[in-house]
C-alpha cells in the first residue's frame, strides 16, 4: 500500500504542470477520484485508476482539492481528481413559497448556493432522494424544477 | 523534491506525526453506543492500538465517567465534552469542541493512533462533519423497530458503517431482523452493514476489522 502524507502542491503549478507533463507522456500518473465529500476526509484508503492502494495520511491543517498532487517523483505521480458536484435547481413560486423551500432545505442540513431567484441544492446522494423530500413542494406547483433546457 | 515523507525533518530526524485517526460514532438515544465502545477498547487494545476516548453528553459527563469506571483504559484518556444543545450540533455543525478534545489528547499521547468519538444520543438524522472524524459509524438497534432503515434517515443513508445492534432482541419485540438487514443493505447502496449483539460482543469483531482497515490501513 502507498501511503501519501502530504499535499505536494496544485496541478496547476508551472513548475510541477511540467513535471506531471513528461511523467504523463510515459504513463507514470496515477489519478485518484473522490466525491466532494470525501475531499473533506484527512485519512482514507483510495484505489489509483492504475490500481495502486494508498493509504492517505494528512495533517489535520491540509485539506484536498481537485489537482491535489500527493507525490511525485521522478518515476510516478499521484493527483487527486474531484467529481463534479451535481446539483438539483429549484424555482419557488413567490416569496411564501421561498421561505418554505428555504426552511426545508436547512432543516434537511442541504448544502445550497443561491442564484437569484433560484435554489441550488448540491447533492451527496441519489437524486431521487431529494424530490422524494420535496414531493409536497413539488406536487402542488409551489416549486418547481429548473433544468438546463429551461 | 522529497514526497516519500514530507513530515520528515532532515535537519533534525524528527518525523511529525499527522495525529490519530478518528472515528464518529451516533447513533439515536439507547442504541447502544456507549456499549460498543466499551467492546471496542479492550479490541483495539489486544491489537496493540494506541488508543483514546472523547464521549459527548447533553449536560453531563455521565458516559465518560462510565467508560472510565469500566477498567478498560487509562481514565485520563477518555475525555468528555457537553454539548449543552442538541448533541448533533457538536459533531456537525460546529465541531469545535470535539476538535479541541480531540487536538488535545494528539498532544498529550505520543504516538496516539485511534480516537473514538461517541455522540451523545440523537435522531436518525444525525451526521457526523468530516471537518471532525476520517470515518463514522451509526449504530441503531432492533427495539427501535425494523422500520427504520427504510425510513432513510442521514445517518442511515451516509454513515460509512452501518450497525444494527442489540440482534438477540428481535425474536422479542417482533423484528424480522433478516429483513431489517436487506433493507438496510438496500438504502446503502454497497456501503456497509453489521450486525452486533454489545451486551454480548458478538459480532464487534467485524466492527473492528472494518475500522482497522479503513482507518488505520490494516489489510
Amino acid at each position: 500500500m502507498l501511503r501519501l502524507e502530504n499535499i505536494v502542491g496544485a496541478a496547476t503549478d508551472p513548475a510541477i504542470s511540467h513535471r506531471l507533463h513528461h511523467l504523463e507522456h510515459r504513463g507514470r500518473v496515477e489519478y485518484i477520484t473522490l466525491s466532494p465529500e470525501d475531499t473533506r476526509r484527512r485519512r482514507l484508503r483510495a484505489m489509483t485508476d492504475c490500481g495502486t492502494e494508498c493509504a492517505v495520511v494528512l495533517d489535520r491543517s491540509a485539506q484536498l482539492y481537485n489537482g491535489a498532487v500527493l507525490m511525485l517523483d521522478a518515476e510516478r505521480a499521484v493527483v487527486v481528481r474531484m467529481r463534479e458536484t451535481l446539483w438539483l435547481d429549484l424555482a419557488p413560486r413567490d416569496a411564501a413559497a421561498a421561505l418554505e423551500l428555504g426552511y426545508f432545505a436547512g432543516n434537511m442540513h442541504w448544502s445550497v448556493r443561491f442564484e437569484d431567484e433560484v435554489l441550488r441544492i448540491a447533492l451527496s446522494g441519489p437524486e431521487q432522494d431529494y424530490l422524494d423530500r420535496l414531493s409536497p413542494l413539488l406536487a402542488d406547483g409551489r416549486v418547481r424544477r429548473i433544468d438546463e433546457r429551461d | 523534491m522529497n514526497t516519500a515523507n514530507p513530515e520528515f525533518n532532515p535537519a533534525t530526524g524528527d518525523q511529525r506525526s499527522p495525529g490519530a485517526a478518528r472515528v464518529g460514532i451516533g447513533g439515536p438515544v439507547g442504541s447502544g453506543k456507549t456499549r460498543m465502545v466499551e467492546q471496542l477498547i479492550p479490541r483495539f487494545l489486544a491489537r496493540g492500538t494506541n488508543l483514546a476516548v472523547i464521549t459527548n453528553d447533553l449536560v453531563t459527563k455521565e458516559d465518560a465517567e462510565r467508560v472510565r469506571r469500566s477498567g478498560l483504559i487509562d481514565p485520563a484518556r477518555v475525555l468528555a465534552v457537553e454539548t449543552g444543545a442538541c448533541p448533533h450540533t457538536a459533531i456537525r455543525e460546529d465541531p469545535t469542541m470535539n476538535i479541541q478534545a480531540a487536538d488535545e489528547l494528539d498532544a498529550k499521547y505520543e504516538g496516539l493512533e485511534l480516537i473514538l468519538i461517541e455522540s451523545g444520543g440523537d435522531n436518525l438524522a444525525s451526521t457526523f462533519s468530516l471537518d471532525l472524524v476520517d470515518y463514522w459509524m451509526f449504530v441503531i438497534d432492533v427495539a427501535g423497530g425494523d422500520d427504520i432503515p427504510r425510513k432513510r434517515g442521514l445517518g442511515i443513508l451516509t454513515s460509512d458503517l452501518l450497525v444494527i445492534n442489540k440482534a438477540d432482541l428481535a425474536p422479542y419485540v417482533n423484528v424480522d431482523l433478516e429483513r431489517m438487514i436487506r433493507e438496510a443493505v438496500a438504502v446503502r447502496e454497497g456501503r456497509p452493514v453489521l450486525v452486533t449483539n454489545c451486551a454480548t460482543g458478538e459480532g464487534v469483531d467485524a466492527v473492528v476489522d472494518t475500522l482497522a482497515r479503513a482507518v488505520l490501513f490494516d489489510r
